[in-house]
């Protein structure tokens, strides 16, 4: 186990080492300029100069490699945490970092844990009846969702139920603009209300939140729906299965094996989701005006905003690779199978 | 067994209403003190000389929480859905009154008393001081106080600041006389000295609470200025600020000019335009900006909203480097300005809120002449103007098709998209092999400010910010030895520069007027840039909100506006 570990930390380590590389490079090599976003597009030839010497772009590109790594004037550099300063807003990257993080990790979360919620019994009961109307429906169900991307879901559902039925919040982030909202301390809302012994608050983020977390449920259910469903049905079609049931063994036990098969796959899914979720859930956060990491990343790359481009790459990768190492152990943990 | 499974039938009930209840309370987002205004960002900095300065969303939140010494007196002749300014009358803001000294070049300015800021403390000449000081510093991002200081022709803010760092220090140019007194010494007479106090890049601030944010390494406090807060004299005090999210500013109770009377503004960030119309539309929030010409025309057409505009300083143009051939061509210049079609764009682009452009200065510009003569006009003129110089198909310019890739930012794609196509077609009528190269607006201002090397390009970006024409010709049309400052098609003609040269230190009004019109004759000839269309700056609101003013930034200024009782 800990031979597993530390092999897959290193291995971590060097794919984070090649892809800070690699970034940096080629976000350099992009035909565009950030200087001139930041003075402005009418400033003068001296003025652009002036800012290029004050983001250390006058620097040869080596020399800004060694300042990113060791730090310069304007950081303390990679190797002692320290990620810059955006080039936007003037504040650390790991602040702004830490301030839009919790907020996308607690909208998928969320998600997730409604999709899992119905994904799974769904899955196991078009499994259980095969061809049955239950097995159609989730067939359909689960094929109808994929169908289409989220944001064209998001916007029908806006569109459904604020505007036309007028049943549901409107796309205006996590908390009614006339709600102050609980101090932050994880940037959870859930959690800060909850911590702030505010459960108003809970109740209305929770409110906020209905729309975007049922899209993206909606959309992430199919797949899963469909994952379970096919896995359960392949076990309980496995040669064991039938020698477990012809030996007497009760049905509830077997349908536990079975499950615990069938589930591995489907962990790695919500696994491989989840990590993409991280950055790919920027067009809900578009849709829904919730400020999270994906809609910093986006902002980041229109504006050329080298630093907080770098600290978010680095961050969602460190975090996807985290959660890969997360579903190869709880693969070993479900499947005595699978020695790590 | 049973009775247990009711009463937890029974709460779970209960937990239901009760959540939707308390939401129903939620929805209910109008209060009598405080409006939500939506905006595509929240303000990402406050620093005028920080990174996030040139951003507009910026700019809003420093015009609402600083002053400046002078501002432009509300033009009370013209009173429309949107009132706009007097362009010929300055009137005091931090400044009660000011003299200018012509024969030393030196202003005096009177600053008013009991000024107080949100912090409490009381406007002095070392907050004027300071605020000249910091610009000098030129240790913000983006030194934009110093360039708007050295437009003005303050003495010492000159190129050596930026290439000296012994001459950033603040001298005596700008001096403290007594408590409420200042002076201010040009290194050349320029018209343009006023102007640009007015503008955001030059707004005072409360130098006793900036000091108070500084540090060793951060002796101006851009750190506490790009992430906290901004000190200073406006009409609003920063309440709370979550970047990316929320802003919210509150009366600043003192205000010399009065509370004002919206008393808390809640800038919330809503990135999608069709969001901020359906949140409109629903009376979920009070006033909206940034909507595509079609949605603003939509949101007109619904119960207790309005959408109010004007004609200010936005407009459309038709970028064609003279360093690119076949553009460096007048002919060829003159067959493209044929094929435009205007009126397809005002009706279909702009939903008839704008009208052709027939100037290269806002026309609500003072020195602005609408006369630009649509002489070359429709796809046969085009066609024949073609042939005249030797082009008789398609195919023969063909040998310039990079030079046809027509760029636009594509974040405008909503609005430029349809607008690019029909010019697109238009041309393409006339034999031009034009293509369609929509670009990220930091890839366009590399390409425009920096490399200059755009070919041919549809902008609605450029407005001049200091309300002169003669800014504008210095920013756009001078040549860089002449002080152009972003000459972004290679536009060069050594009379435009000799009589910018004389217009630009000129005392005499009248003779400063005919020196730029005769500028503008040789733009407009040359088609240095080809004007199509100038825009409304609109906004979308209730029905009770009044008061809207429009300034040369397009930012709002809350202060201004009313609520009336519903």
């Amino acid at each position: 186990m800990w031979k597993f570990l530390i092999k897959r930390l290193l291995l971590a380590l060097f794919q984070i080492t090649f892809l800070v590389i690699a970034v940096f490079f080629l976000i350099r090599l992009l035909p565009a300029d950030p200087v001139s976003r930041f003075v402005g597009m009418n400033a003068s030839k001296e003025a652009y100069l002036q800012a290029e010497m004050s983001l250390g772009l006058d620097r040869s590109i080596g020399k800004q490699f060694q300042g990113f790594l060791l730090g310069d004037k304007n950081s303390l550099g990679l190797i002692s945490g320290d990620l810059g300063k955006s080039w936007v807003s003037g504040e650390e990257v790991t602040q702004e970092i830490k301030k839009f993080l919790p907020v996308t990790l607690e909208l998928i979360t969320l998600a997730f844990i409604f999709a899992a919620g119905i994904s799974i019994p769904v899955g196991l009961w078009g499994a259980a009846n095969p061809g049955g109307i239950a097995d159609k429906g989730t067939m359909v169900y689960s094929l109808f969702a994929g169908s289409q991307p989220e944001f064209s879901w998001g916007i029908l559902f806006i569109f459904i139920f604020f505007v036309y039925f007028g049943i549901a919040p409107g796309p205006l982030g996590r908390l009614s603009p006339l709600t102050e909202a609980p101090i932050v301390i994880t940037g959870a809302i859930t959690i800060d209300a909850i911590l702030a012994g505010r459960f108003d608050i809970l109740l209305e983020a929770l409110w906020y939140l209905t729309l975007p977390v049922l899209t993206l449920a909606f959309v992430l259910s199919g797949p899963i729906i469909k994952m379970v469903r096919e896995n359960l049905i392949q076990a309980l079609q496995a040669d064991y299965i039938l020698y477990a049931r012809a030996s007497g063994i009760s049905s509830m036990r077997v349908a536990r094996d079975a499950l615990r098969v069938s589930i591995s796959p489907t962990i790695t899914l919500i696994g491989i989701l989840f990590g993409y979720m991280i950055g790919g859930a920027v067009l809900i956060e578009r849709i829904f005006s919730i400020s999270g990491i994906g809609q910093y990343s986006i902002n980041s790359i229109l504006a050329f905003d080298y630093p907080a481009i770098q600290g978010v790459v680095l961050t969602i990768s460190s975090i996807t690779l985290l959660i890969f190492l997360i579903v190869d152990i709880l693969h070993a943990l479900v499947d005595p199978r699978i020695k790590l | 067994m049973r009775k247990i499974n009711t009463q937890i039938y029974q709460l779970l009930m209960f937990l239901i209403f009760s959540f939707l209840s308390s939401c129903s309370v939620q929805q209910d987002t109008n209060t009598k003190d405080s409006i939500i205004y939506l905006t595509q960002d929240v303000p990402v900095g406050l620093n005028n000389d920080g990174p996030a300065a040139s951003i507009p969303e910026s700019q809003i939140g420093i015009v609402n929480l600083q002053d400046a010494l002078i501002d432009y007196a509300i033009d009370t002749d013209n009173i429309g859905e949107v009132r706009s300014l007097n362009f010929e009358k300055f009137e005091g803001r931090l400044a009660k009154e000011w003299f200018f000294d012509k024969k030393n070049l030196t202003w005096t300015f009177k600053l008013r008393e009991n000024v107080i800021s949100c912090a409490g403390n009381e406007l002095t000449a070392d907050d004027i001081i300071y605020t000249f000081a910091r610009a000098k510093s030129v240790t913000g991002a983006a030194p934009i106080g110093w360039f708007l200081s050295s437009v003005a022709s303050i003495k010492g803010f000159d190129n050596e600041v930026l290439s000296n760092p012994g001459a950033r220090k603040l001298g005596d140019e700008v001096k403290k006389i007594d408590r409420y007194t200042v002076e201010i010494k040009q290194s050349a007479p320029n018209k343009l000295f006023l102007p640009a106090l007015s503008t955001f890049g030059i707004r005072v601030f409360d130098s006793i609470e900036a000091k108070k944010n500084s540090s060793e390494e951060d002796p101006w406090s851009h750190n506490y200025i790009n992430n906290i807060s901004l000190p200073g004299f406006g009409p609003y005090c920063l309440e709370s600020w979550s970047k990316g999210n929320e802003f919210i500013i509150k009366a600043n109770k003192n205000y010399y000019r009065g509370e004002p009377r919206i008393k808390r503004v809640i800038f919330k960030r809503i990135p999608q335009s069709s969001n901020r119309f359906i949140i409109m539309r629903m009376h979920q929030a009070d006033i909206a900006y940034g909507l595509t010409p079609r949605e603003f025309n939509k949101l007109s057409e619904f119960n207790g909203i309005k959408v109010v505009g004007i004609t200010g300083n936005q407009n459309l143009f038709l970028h064609m480097n003279f360093k690119t051939p076949p553009f460096n061509n007048l002919n060829i210049r003159r067959a493209v300005a044929a094929t435009i079609p205007y009126k397809w764009i005002i009706k279909n682009g702009y939903f008839n809120q704008a009208s052709i452009w027939r100037s290269l200065v806002p026309s609500r510009y003072p020195g602005a002449e609408s006369k630009f003569d649509l002489k070359w006009n429709g796809i046969d003129k085009a066609k024949e103007i073609l042939n005249s110089e030797g082009y008789f198909s398609p195919e023969d310019l063909l040998v310039y098709k990079d030079s046809f890739k027509l760029s636009y930012v594509s974040e405008k794609e909503d609005i430029l998209a349809p607008i690019a196509t029909a010019i697109r077609t238009e041309m393409r009528k006339a034999g031009f092999p034009v293509e369609l190269d929509p670009i990220p607006l930091t890839q366009y201002g590399d390409r425009q400010l920096v490399k200059r090397d755009l070919p041919f390009a549809i902008n609605s970006e450029e407005k001049p910010i200091v309300v002169d024409a003669g800014y504008a010709v210095q920013l756009f049309f001078a040549s860089a030895d002449a002080g152009g400052v972003n000459n972004m098609v290679n536009y060069s003609n050594r009379k435009v520069d000799g009589l910018w040269a004389k217009a630009r230190v000129s005392e005499d009004e009248e003779e400063r007027f005919k020196l730029i019109t005769e500028i503008y004759q040789y733009l407009e000839e040359d088609i240095a840039w080809l004007p199509i269309a100038e825009y409304k700056t609109r906004w979308g609101a209730k029905e009770n909100i009044n008061g809207f003013v429009w300034y040369p930034d397009n930012g709002i200024r809350f202060f201004d506006l009313s609520m009336d009782s519903k």
